[in-house]
């Protein structure tokens, strides 16, 4: 059996990179006391996955951990005893158990949804009045950093939605194995819509706030739920 | 939070912000308002190196869990979060609450190492602390300081309200109590000092005088009010049972230097090697019992969720039941995955057992300390350690499927030759011999054999406090006839410039005067020096220069039998007159037995009951427990 659950990474430990938060959860579990199932070999670790990785510096509403057991437990005592054994910028919000046979999560995976919140009112206001020309446009050329270097690339198509509020950026991107699309990108691309120079700093606060992944009929719904 | 929006846009610029954001497991404290008296705990090194430290996070869980006082925690920040902190005007602030330090009440400092010295002044500095303790007004907070460097804490006195010698728990609430009575009756600070000066184990610099000679030595040292004592005594542990032990220790999110549990299995050592500050000053040697050990692992596996214990004191092999101990961890861990580590191994004491245990739990390199490479010189150091002891533990160790061993050794020790330097690759050639005596098929592949080198620094409270250490041209060249002569397949030599153990020594043996010193070269920029690259040997002789004195007289001088040493005011237990005994027995290359073959009297056995080995009733029953704040040193 396993253990799909929902947690924060909260704004104060934003900075923490993702193989630190892999090993925060590990800690955790080990703390909680649950039957998890360790791999075998000489360093055993739990077999935990992570549906993403959340860069440094952005906040995650709602991450998913998937856990496998070693024993039956039901998700309520999951959810109880990993909460009092995470720290409160990481606390679990929900827990679901799933068969064996449950698809990996990360080959679920569709999109995720991301508040970009512009601490400047005034970038706010230039940034969000070019969505719409942006959008208009048949390619949106942005720099992308990849393993190999940075490389153009179209994100047009990988963006489901994009929209502006007070001084909130709300974007529905695509995130896979294969292709994904940054909030950086974003403020990357508007900027340059907006005719901001590039050594401008943007200040934002990034949270994902929702993973999505795909059901039967090909409608994008919240990862976890599937 | 106070502070947030500028801190939060430093903190995506700086390079490692969990060194500044807190939030680890088991770390969240009681709101500002809950406790009357605020305490900051800082400790005078980067992140990373602080929250290695057990003590500190005794101490914190210690003050947190009074009702009536908070502790936060601040560290040292990287030149980068310090050149943000200029350019945005933030205030060195407390991971927790991100108040600047000046809005505690009290600011405790941990001493572990002299070279962090500058690192508090620029702590205090930067937390908007008038950093000279003249300077302090009724508004600021008390400064006080405790760790292994207060048993010499002249140094560094112009700059700390209060020290601690000794202990540090019972005395630490004492002197927060104080502190708040303070608070709540609007006490002065020097009424608050003179009230801090009465407690045991309290050293108030303020209230005392110093005169110096001719020469520059010190001439007379005396309070210069009634409230002090003329003598300081350190705090001794009154109820060994009754030690405190925090049942949460923080956890923190990124890696930092000894990322697992520490379990101190005991505290002191009968050896009585000269050299070593720790083995004089931790007297006398008390043991964990087995039952607490294995409760305080077990707790601490609960609260922290670490993959790792490691097994600290000063001379594991000696503790009284040690193979014992280690079968018991191990049966109660397995399950759980934990690994169980010696981080070294005394080489003359019956391991062989516990070695082959520790070894299907992991197998890690073993540490040999044998300090000095000719008989003779490990008898005027009186490292009980032979050859054949070594050999035959590196035969084992080899035997047993290790091939990794590190050797350390110091360079520069009194009566040093180099004869002595030449025995140093005579072991380590012996050592390797013994590994291609193991036939091919039953040894572990890849022999590495790592000789490393420290330069000796005299240490107060030792033997060997009144001898001179080395100049650094004559350590140069017995650092590079060691290069030459290690030169040995299979074996790595590793060794440290020089000058930072030239400064230590300075500073380790330094009196009042010195802190002009360390104040001009924090003026001038030095902070950090413990770093690398960081560290500034050439200001640091420029502000000496600057203050008119003169670095040799601190490192490379002999003192007389009868010179008043800056330290002297401080009573830590053993004598004078017992180290002196020592030191000529040195020079005579003579040993001094192990304690536990009979009392030395090194001048504990005045406290009746204190030293099991100085009572013939209870020779063979160490004391069951003892107090877990001590500072995390090294083996020898
Ligand atoms: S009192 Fe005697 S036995 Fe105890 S530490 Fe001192 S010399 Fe050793």
């Amino acid at each position: 059996m396993r253990m799909l659950g929902v947690f924060q990474k909260s704004e104060r430990v934003r900075h923490i990179g993702h193989l630190d938060i892999q090993r925060a959860v590990q800690r955790g579990l080990r703390r909680s006391g649950l039957p998890v199932a360790y791999s075998n070999g000489f360093n055993p670790h739990i077999l935990v996955t992570f549906a993403s990785a959340l860069s440094t510096g952005a906040c995650g509403r709602r991450e998913i951990m998937d856990v496998k057991m070693a024993e039956e437990v039901s998700a309520e005592v999951f959810l109880n005893r990993m909460n009092l054994a995470m720290p409160p910028e990481m606390q679990l919000s929900e827990a679901r158990a799933v068969d064996d046979r449950h698809p990996a999560l990360m080959a679920s995976l569709r999109a995720g949804m991301y508040e970009m919140i512009l601490r400047d009112k005034d970038q706010a206001q230039k940034l969000i009045s070019s969505i719409e020309p942006m959008m208009g446009r048949e390619e949106i050329r942005v720099p992308r950093k990849t393993k190999s270097g940075i490389r153009e690339v179209d994100m047009k198509p990988l963006i489901f939605s994009l929209r502006g509020e007070e001084s909130t950026l709300f974007a529905t991107l695509m995130l896979t194995e294969r292709e994904s699309c940054k909030p950086a990108m974003i403020l990357d691309g508007l900027k340059k819509e907006a005719g901001i120079p590039e050594e401008e700093e943007i200040r934002t606060l990034i949270v994902r706030t929702q993973l999505l992944g795909e059901d039967l009929e090909g409608n994008l719904k919240p990862l976890e739920t599937l | 939070m106070i502070l947030s929006d500028r801190i939060e846009s430093m903190l995506e610029k700086v390079q490692k912000a969990p060194r500044y954001t807190g939030g680890e497991m088991n770390t969240s404290i009681k709101a500002w308002d809950e406790a009357p008296l605020h305490f900051v705990f800082c400790f005078p090194d980067t992140y990373e190196v602080g929250m290695s430290h057990l003590g500190m996070k005794i101490l914190t869980g210690l003050i947190n869990e009074q009702e009536w006082s908070l502790c936060e925690r601040c560290f040292m920040p990287w030149v980068d979060m310090i050149a943000l902190m200029k350019e945005n005007k933030v205030p060195l602030f407390s991971l927790e609450s991100r108040r600047p330090l000046k809005d505690f009440d009290i600011v405790g400092f941990t001493l572990m190492y002299e070279m962090s010295y500058s690192n508090v002044l620029a702590m205090l500095d930067m937390g908007g602390i008038p950093v000279e303790r003249r300077d302090r007004g009724e508004q600021d907070p008390i400064v006080v300081a405790g760790g292994g460097c207060a048993s010499n804490p002249e140094p560094i006195s112009d700059f700390i309200d209060a020290f601690m010698i000794g202990a540090g728990e019972e005395v630490m609430l004492e002197v927060n109590r104080v502190v708040l009575e303070r608070k709540e009756k609007g006490w002065s600070r020097e009424a608050c000092l003179k009230k801090l000066a009465q407690l045991e184990g309290v050293y108030v610099p303020s209230l005392y005088d110093a005169e110096y000679n001719q020469d520059g030595t010190l001439k007379d040292f005396r309070p210069n009010c009634p409230e002090a004592p003329a003598r300081v005594r350190k705090r001794f542990v009154d109820n060994l049972d009754k030690a405190f032990f925090p049942s949460k220790v923080a956890v923190p999110y990124t890696e930092v230097v000894f990322d697992r549990i520490t379990l101190e299995i005991m505290r002191g050592c009968t050896r009585g090697c000269r050299f070593c500050q720790a083995g004089m000053l931790y007297r006398p040697v008390r043991e964990r019992s087995l039952e607490t050990l294995v409760r305080q692992a077990e707790t601490l596996v609960d609260a922290t969720g670490y993959e790792e214990i490691s097994l600290s004191s000063l001379s594991s092999g000696d503790y009284s039941c040690l193979p014992e101990l280690i079968r018991e961890l191990m049966r109660r861990m397995k399950d759980r995955r934990v690994s169980i580590s010696l981080p070294s191994l005394r080489i003359d004491s019956v391991l062989k057992e516990s070695l082959e245990e520790t070894q299907q739990v992991k197998k890690s390199s073993l540490t040999f300390a044998p300090e000095a490479g000719t008989q003779r010189l490990r008898d005027v150091i009186n490292k009980g350690v032979t050859e054949e002891d070594l050999i035959e533990k590196a035969r084992d160790a080899f035997q047993g499927g290790w091939s990794s061993i590190k050797l350390y050794f110091m360079d520069g020790l009194p009566t040093e030759t180099t004869e002595d330097l030449d025995g140093i690759a005579d072991l380590a050639r012996k050592v390797v011999a013994e590994y291609f005596k193991v036939p091919k098929g039953d040894r572990a592949k890849g022999l590495r054999v790592t000789v490393s080198c420290s330069t000796f620094v005299p240490k107060p409270h030792t033997p060997f406090q009144w001898a001179a250490q080395d100049t650094i041209p004559v350590i140069n060249e017995k650092q590079e006839h060691l290069r030459e002569v290690l030169k040995i397949k299979g074996v790595t030599f590793n060794w440290h410039a020089p000058h930072l153990s030239y400064l230590e020594a300075c500073f380790s043996r330094g009196d009042r005067r010195i802190g002009r010193v360390l104040k001009r070269a924090w003026e001038r920029g030095c902070m950090l020096d413990g770093w690398n690259d960081q560290f500034k040997f050439d200001v640091w002789m420029a502000a000496f220069d600057d203050c008119g004195l003169d670095p040799a007289f601190y490192a490379n001088r002999v003192r007389r039998k009868e010179e008043l040493l800056p330290w002297d005011f401080l009573d830590c237990g053993i004598t004078k007159e017992f180290l002196w005994r020592e030191k000529e027995k040195s020079d005579r290359a003579e040993v001094t037995r192990d304690c536990r073959q009979g009392c030395n009297g090194c001048g504990i056995q005045r406290f009746a009951g204190l030293c099991a080995y100085a009572d013939p009733k209870r020779r063979n029953a160490p004391s069951p427990s003892l107090l877990p704040y001590v500072p995390e040193g090294d083996e020898c």
